[in-house]
């Protein structure tokens, strides 16, 4: 991996939301969404963020946009911070970089046809007009799999499937070169998210796309991405090339990964339940965030925030007791007859 | 297994024949939808068996006819939807009964206290201006007779205040009570109203505890909002247990949830079909849930039941192309593949329902045979049904 070059760079980000009350609105506290993270992302790779609802996925997507302001820390995109630019320079950035949203139906305008709004990006920069606005249009919608017919409709006249794949012709529509996937199928049933997900394989090799694919389905991140970063209450728990589902290292990855149903019925009964839920960001544990809920925890969880560390081929966990941990599954696997791939 | 092979509809209330082995035999439910488009023929002849402890999971995709089928059980299709034809036997207490059959009043008797219903979203469902606590004691109230809890709690408080001896109190008076009472535990007297308000609550209190709510006591007193997703899924199943139903629907109870709340709360109603002695209807989209909770599953696509076996045979052998499609589609955590097998096209519109199959125009087995004529229900191994002409998989060359 250490030959690749980077095309975003994340840097201490951290994004906190005011919590303001009383007369006057005064801020009484912090929602610490994204709370001090670092991670790259390489040119050409899919970077899968999951974790559960809260986390901040979501946020960091959003942050290294620039659509919500960053509360400090850098984004950089090919080298160029994208929390601190003018706005001139940053609608030059933006025209590289694109999100498509999780409900396909919120982010297109009921009242525009579909025509408009895939085309609108390119009228705004002043790339096409006219007719040859109509076929860049037309040629956007033939890689999605609709045709000329769908030009003229709305948004209510296609299904769920079909909105998303429009919503991915518009976010490509500029050419970029990095995509934020968030939640992309998650609204989707499984016979139309497996033609999304090919379809954005497909475009991935087709315009030499660099995804973030948000999502807190396991399986679909899994499925999509070369690298995974495990998310909890703010922070990267850990960041893995390999397998997330054999090498989970962090006991959250591994309580998480265990806790997903797989479509397997010889492998029932191997979640590990979690007690309790995830706590408040406002106020979250000190030390280690996952230690109130850690089977591991130990005194120095309490007091020590724990760095991500390299555990070798860029696997990075940010647990005090990372390898040296029983976590209980891979047994479990293997006693069911789980074959384990290299 | 149930086999109802030849239609021996057409019979009066009380000649009622069921398999007793089953609590929920449901044969060739048709529920259709009148609406300004057209007839919406959301449930066509769906059948479907759920035996006395079982888990029952039925999955399919949006729009296939799920939750209306919970719903056709339970007589609660609004208009413009009617019910039109087919029966739904449950095995009540005295007996069994078509509940497309009794009266409006029975059919009051029966939902939320033999058969009850978790619905999806839990932020919508507990009305969000009662106490958790008072909206469980309401359920209670309407379908129990607490007398005799009445009386019971009462033995329990003496035994209490005899055990501790608080300040003030006449201990011979005490016994004396407490014999009176527990004289009347044979033949309870009417309780008032305010007597049968605690008794239910405290029932409420003892559900909370019952579903693993941490300080039930506390949370009974709190209002909806108060509560996390996790726990307000947890107060509604307390709630649609509280009548120590026979069947629990469950339609997709944990979909809104995070995975590790979802793990929670499936471990939960499996603990819970065992101590209660309920069998439990799952309703979802998730084939993950069904191989981790469901001891049968059926498969739904457009309105029918396309194919029903154990858990076990459908995941290991499937024989439907649909099913097949769909347990292709889903991405594993446990494999990696390049790409996933995708099935082209999308659910039909049921106001305008492919003919015959109606997953033909979809499946890459269609004959001339699939289009014009609609598949036999037939058993392809002992308690493994399907509707297909051409069923694939490892039965391939069958025929």
């Amino acid at each position: 991996m250490a030959e690749l070059e980077p095309l975003v760079e994340v840097r201490n980000l951290k994004k906190f939301f005011p919590l303001s009350g009383g007369v006057f609105r005064k801020v009484l506290g912090y929602v610490r969404a994204v709370d001090d993270i670092s991670f790259d992302i390489y040119k050409g790779e899919t970077l899968g963020l999951v974790g559960e609802s809260g986390c901040g996925k979501t946020t960091t997507g959003r942050t290294i946009l620039n659509l919500i302001p960053a509360t400090s820390g850098q984004v950089l995109f090919e080298g160029r911070d994208v929390t601190n630019v003018g706005r001139g320079e940053m609608r030059d950035i933006r025209r590289n970089m694109s999100i498509v949203f999780q409900d396909p139906m919120a982010s297109l305008d009921p009242r525009i046809t579909i025509k408009k709004a895939v085309g609108e990006p390119l009228l705004v920069n002043g790339i096409a007009r006219g007719y040859r606005l109509r076929q860049m249009v037309l040629e956007l919608l033939e890689k999605v799999g609709l045709n000329e017919d769908h030009l003229n409709r709305f948004p209510h006249e296609f299904s769920g499937g079909q909105r998303q794949r429009i919503c991915i012709a518009r976010a490509l529509a500029l050419r970029p070169k990095f995509v934020v996937m968030d939640e992309p199928t998650s609204s989707t049933d499984v016979s139309v998210q497996a033609q999304t997900l090919n379809l954005m394989k497909d475009l991935q090799d087709e315009f030499d796309l660099t995804y973030l694919f948000i999502s807190h389905n396991l399986s679909v991140v899994k499925h999509m991405s070369d690298r995974v970063a495990v998310m909890y209450l703010g922070k990267i728990v850990e960041m893995t090339p390999k397998d997330i589902f054999q090498d989970a290292m962090h006991p959250y990855s591994a309580a998480l990964v265990s806790a997903v149903p797989v479509p397997d019925p010889t492998l029932r009964g191997r979640a590990q339940v979690l007690a309790g839920e995830v706590p408040s960001p406002i106020n979250p544990p000190s030390g280690c965030r996952f230690h109130p809920r850690c089977r591991f925890a130990t005194e120095r969880c309490k007091e020590e925030v724990p760095e991500l560390r390299d555990m070798g081929d860029g696997h990075l966990v940010a647990c005090h007791y990372a390898g040296e941990l029983d976590l209980g599954y891979k047994e479990v696997l293997e006693s069911e007859g789980v074959k384990m791939e290299a | 297994m149930a086999v109802e092979e030849s239609q021996e509809s057409v019979d009066t209330i009380e000649e009622i024949e069921m398999d007793p082995s089953l609590v929920l035999d449901v044969k060739g439910l048709v529920t259709r939808f009148y609406t300004y488009e057209g007839i919406v023929k959301a449930l066509d002849g769906v059948t479907v068996q759920l035996k006395r402890g079982d888990t029952l999971a039925l999955v399919g995709e949006t729009g296939c006819g799920k939750s209306v089928t919970a719903k056709s059980i339970m007589r609660l299709v609004d208009s413009p939807g009617r019910i039109e034809d087919g029966q739904v036997l449950f095995m009540d207490e005295d007996g069994p009964k078509d509940l497309l059959k009794i009266t409006e009043d029975e059919m009051r008797h029966i939902r939320g206290n033999r058969i009850s219903i978790v619905f999806q979203d839990p932020a919508t469902y507990p009305n969000p201006v009662f106490k958790i606590g008072d909206q469980i004691a309401e359920v209670i109230m309407l379908h129990q007779d607490l007398s005799l809890d009445v009386v019971k709690n009462k033995i329990e408080d003496l035994e209490e205040a005899i055990r501790s001896m608080p300040e003030g109190l006449d201990y011979d008076e005490a016994v004396d009570r407490l014999e009176h009472y527990k004289s009347l535990l044979d033949n309870p007297p009417e309780p008032t109203l305010n007597e049968k308000k605690q008794a239910a609550k405290r029932k409420a209190i003892a559900m909370l505890d019952l579903v693993r709510m941490p300080s039930a006591a506390q949370v009974a007193n709190q209002y909806p909002h108060e509560l996390s997703g996790g726990m307000r899924q947890r107060a509604l199943i307390a709630m649609s247990l509280s009548c120590n139903p026979s069947i629990l629907i469950a339609d997709e109870a944990t979909t809104a949830l995070d995975v590790t709340v979802q793990a929670q709360v499936l471990k939960l109603l499996n603990d819970l079909k065992s101590e209660l002695d309920a069998s439990i209807i799952i309703i979802t989209h998730d084939l993950g849930v069904v191989a981790e909770t469901c001891t049968t599953v059926a498969v739904m696509y457009a309105g029918v039941v396309v194919e029903y076996a154990d858990t076990e045979e459908l995941f290991s052998n499937p024989v439907h192309p649909y099913t097949t499609g769909l347990l292709e589609a889903i991405p594993k955590l446990t494999e990696r593949i390049d790409r996933l097998k995708q099935i082209e096209g999308t659910v039909p519109n049921l106001i305008n329902p492919p003919t015959g199959c109606r997953f033909h125009p979809r499946c890459q087995f269609a004959t001339e045979k699939c289009a014009n004529e609609r598949p036999v229900r037939e058993e392809v191994k002992p308690g493994h049904w399907v509707e297909c002409w051409h069923p694939q998989g490892s039965m391939k060359g069958r025929k």
